[in-house]
């Protein structure tokens, strides 16, 4: 487990980023492959995780990893206080597919708290550096609250990522 | 009796025969006969009877010949001439040598002391021939002794010394209202009043070109939106007339038709006045567009500063909030976001948003709107900058929401950060006014010569009376270099003095500009306050509290000094957060020649900037603004906040969003985000990567990689000098 505070690249805005240890998907090529195991990181609690977001009156919050997933009832605790206690947002990584995650009554306790969820293992194959916030087009960004408009009237296009 | 002594810069000055004496006593001295007093005193003597009443260094130099050939001592005699010919080659060497390396177009620190300037071109050459023959001029003719040595010595760096001799000053925010209402006359040109947008925007780029020149530094127009808004109703109603003529009809009732927003629209399903309205405003957007494209192209290519550099532009805009204003910021925002030419980044003017709460910020202000596109143009684009028109320091009680004027109480600033606003002898107000000269301490040198002190309180105490010692100079020497300024004539500054300057206009061509001088401001900068604290407690403020506390004894200190100065005597006297572009190696360089590498101090080719956390140091941006926050309110000659941020901002503008947040929390001043940006000129290929090199896309190797020298972007790092080149290595991201 690790904490980056106010980072850019997890997410819109500045980002409280939970990094959890643990995965089993071990994509090929996979950025973060010392995460993947479970006794590489340190425990923290709750409590403690939350005191470092709220201290941080601007960011907002991502789950990543390793992922969240494997430890669905710690982070669902988590988020569940994040809800509550303060009006931030939350964006999940996790390598299985949303379809899997509804699928299971285990996973999705975690859904209702999320605001964006980021599913899918990365395709080295399919690799992609143009992509917005992931690593192989498979891997889609899904708003489970509804996500703000911004175009404004009058103003060229901004160029996109996929 | 000799009376005067005319030197080899032409200066007369008061002929003091002790100067003879003790030449021909160091001559004696180093001949085994020693010295002979009395023989050098009738010398002396001898020469100050010949009749003559002023005579030339050269002559007196030669009666000394003679005499010394003629009397006893003729060993004294060779010692003489050998000396008197060793200075007058070193003289002639050391501006040879320099010559010469500009004339081989050789990369060095004379060449790339300003990143903006190609040395390289004849243009650019001449200049620089110019400007190291002043230096040395101002060295031995215009500096009092103690002030020279405190030069010399590495103390204290005079900005911008080449052009003193020209009497010119610093900056100015144009009252660009002037020039559009009542026309110019520069050089041999003349125009009338502004009737149209692309007009009123050439105009604005002959103002800041022409006055560039009649001055050493930054040119800014304060209130870009405020001032062009006129114009793009003019455009509107021209537009009218157009039509009105093609469809042989008068329009002109609808000339002050009420319009919301100029936002193109389809005229598809509009019939009668609405058509005919909206036809105009899709024109008047095209037009006001196509007039923010040449303003921006205008400042990037034409190379009027001396035939060799760009004006250094800036545009202050954001809080005029109506239609035609919001007009003008959307498309000067457009324009941005597209870029120049093949989209580039437009390197010229900066950009500042002026940040207002109930204006420019929040999410229910009218211009809200613009402020969130302001955010995803500076992710691209670098800019705009924000400025915080509600930091405690820059609310003015005189801003009035109803008031049509209210810009000329928002405070402006120079895209480098350079600002005036209070005013002891006038309006307080940015507009009209500029900073007139300013002096850098190097904090760092003062702290090294107290590091031999065992205990820490009387470490500190001593490095007080060394700052306190270093600030006394510097005022002295900014008034005296203001006594000088003073005595330029009105004629010399034909545009700036035309009534651009506040209180110009009232001046005759032959008077002096002494009567308005005081508008602006005399700025005490500093440099280095990290590595002094390193220096003085073994921490910077970034990572240490006992550090912030006594980094903020130091500038509060420095501040309450400054205001003192302004009473003693009477000028506008600011402190100076300064942008230390050939300093940030200089100051260094001789620091460490005379001290050797000390760890944390001298170690690095470069000191950083003025109250900046070291640019190596990581820590998140609100740690950043927390810690240099509080500095600003002390700079009020001008400051930035900096942020450097990791991933890849134009697909994050929020990021830069809570960055400003962040500033407006901690009551910074001015500020804005670093980033990465490459562009592949052969594709078209953008993104992010640090030191990219070959284009992923096309693998060309056509690209335009930006960067940010103290406030200034600059597309290539080969202009950059090595002090600023070492700390770019140094960067690091704040998360």
């Amino acid at each position: 487990m690790e904490v980056l505070e106010q980072t850019m690249a997890d997410g819109p805005g500045l980002r409280t980023s939970i990094y959890c240890a643990g995965c089993y998907h071990h994509c090929e090529g996979c950025h973060n492959p010392q995460s993947w195991d479970m006794a590489n990181g340190h425990w923290v609690t709750v409590d403690e995780l939350l005191e470092i977001i709220k201290a941080d009156e601007i960011s907002n919050v991502s789950f990543s990893g390793g992922d969240p997933f494997y430890q669905v009832e710690a982070f669902t605790n988590l988020a569940k206080r994040i809800k509550e206690e303060t009006d931030k947002t939350i964006w999940c990584w996790t390598g299985f597919t949303y379809e899997e995650i509804l699928a299971s009554e285990q996973l999705s306790m975690l859904l209702p708290y999320l605001d964006v969820l980021v599913d899918g293992p990365f395709i080295l194959a399919q690799r992609d550096t143009q992509l917005l916030f992931r690593g192989s087009p498979n891997q889609r960004i899904i708003y489970l609250t509804p996500k703000e408009e911004d175009v404004i009237e009058g103003t060229v296009p901004l160029i996109k990522l996929r | 009796m000799v009376k005067y002594v005319l030197k080899r810069d032409g200066r007369r000055v008061d002929f003091n025969n002790q100067k003879i004496i003790s030449a021909i006593l160091k001559a004696m001295n180093v001949t085994d006969a020693g010295e002979d007093i009395i023989l050098a005193a009738q010398i002396a003597d001898n020469i100050t009877r010949n009749g003559k009443e002023e005579m030339s260094v050269e002559e007196i130099q030669d009666c000394v010949e003679m005499e010394l050939m003629n009397g006893p001592r003729k060993e004294v005699a060779k010692k003489y001439i050998a000396y008197r010919n060793k200075r007058n080659l070193a003289r002639k060497a050391k501006s040879q040598e320099i010559f010469k390396e500009i004339i081989d177009a050789q990369v060095n620190d004379i060449t790339r002391e300003n990143a903006n300037m190609n040395a390289d071109t004849p243009a650019g050459m001449m200049m620089k021939f110019a400007s190291e023959s002043t230096k040395s001029y101002v060295d031995e003719c215009l500096l009092s002794d103690d002030v020279h040595d405190a030069v010399k010595n590495g103390y204290i760096h005079i900005h911008d010394k080449d052009y003193y001799p020209t009497k010119s000053l610093t900056c100015i925010q144009h009252p660009l209202d002037k020039i559009l209402e009542n026309g110019l006359k520069a050089g041999h040109g003349e125009s009338r009043p502004a009737k149209r947008i692309e007009t009123a925007a050439v105009l604005a780029c002959i103002s800041m070109e022409t006055v560039q020149n009649e001055m050493h530094g930054g040119q800014a127009i304060p209130a870009f939106d405020y001032y062009l808004a006129p114009y793009v109703r003019k455009t509107f109603q021209e537009e009218l007339r157009r039509q009105g003529e093609y469809d042989n009809k008068d329009y002109s009732y609808l000339n002050n038709f009420p319009i919301d927003d100029y936002i193109k629209r389809d005229l598809v399903g509009r019939q009668g006045d609405e058509r005919i309205v909206q036809f105009a405003i899709n024109q008047t957007v095209n037009r006001v567009h196509q007039a923010m494209e040449a303003f921006v192209h205008n400042m990037n290519t034409i190379h009027s500063r001396g035939g060799n550099q760009v004006v250094f532009s800036s545009i202050n805009y954001g809080t005029d909030d109506s239609a035609e204003g919001r007009c003008i910021i959307r498309e000067i925002l457009n324009t941005t976001y597209e870029g120049v030419g093949n989209g580039s980044t437009a390197i010229f003017p900066i950009q500042i948003w002026k940040l207002k709460k109930g204006v420019s910020y929040l999410p229910t202000d009218r211009n809200y709107d613009l402020y969130k596109f302001a955010c995803k143009v500076t992710a691209r684009r670098f800019f705009p900058n924000f400025l915080n028109l509600d930091a405690t320091y820059n609310i003015d009680d005189a801003w009035k929401a109803d008031d049509p004027r209210r810009f000329e109480h928002e405070v402006a600033t120079m895209g480098c950060r350079t600002r005036v606003y209070g005013n002891k002898f006038g309006p307080k107000t940015s507009i009209g006014r500029g900073n007139l000269s300013f002096t850098t301490i190097n904090l760092v040198r003062l702290a090294i010569e107290c590091m031999g002190e065992e205990n820490k309180e009387q470490k500190i105490a001593k490095f007080f009376a060394k700052l306190d010692w270093a600030l006394d100079i510097s005022a002295k020497q900014l008034n005296e270099r203001y006594d000088f300024q003073k005595t330029a004539l009105k004629k010399q500054f034909p545009l700036l003095m035309s009534g651009l300057w506040l209180g110009s206009e009232k001046l005759s061509p032959n008077d002096t500009i002494e009567s308005i001088l005081n508008q602006g401001t005399l700025s005490i900068g500093f440099i280095g306050l990290a590595e002094a604290l390193i220096a003085l407690i073994g921490k910077h403020h970034g990572e240490s509290a006992e550090a912030q506390e006594l980094g903020l004894r130091i500038v509060s200190h420095m501040s309450e000094r400054v205001n003192g100065f302004a009473e003693t005597f009477q000028h506008n006297f600011t402190m100076l957060a300064t942008p230390a572009e050939g300093l940030a190696g200089r100051f260094t360089k001789m620091d460490k020649k005379k001290f050797g590498i000390i760890k944390g101090v001298t170690d690095k080719d470069y000191y950083t900037n003025s109250s900046h956390i070291p640019v190596y140091f990581r820590c998140t941006p609100q740690h950043k603004a927390e810690i240099e926050g509080p500095y600003h309110k002390y700079e009020n000659a001008g400051h930035i906040f900096y942020v450097e941020i990791d991933g890849d901002a134009t697909h994050n503008p929020e990021a830069i969003m809570s960055i400003v947040d962040l500033m407006v929390k901690n009551d910074v001043g001015y500020g804005s985000v670093n980033h990465n940006r490459n562009l592949c000129l052969d594709c078209g290929y953008e993104d992010a990567t640090e030191g990219l090199e070959e284009c992923p896309h096309c693998h060309g190797h056509n690209l335009d990689t930006l960067q940010r020298i103290t406030g200034y972007l600059v597309g290539t790092t080969n202009r950059w000098n090595s002090g600023k080149l070492a700390e770019l290595k140094d960067r690091v991201v704040h998360k």
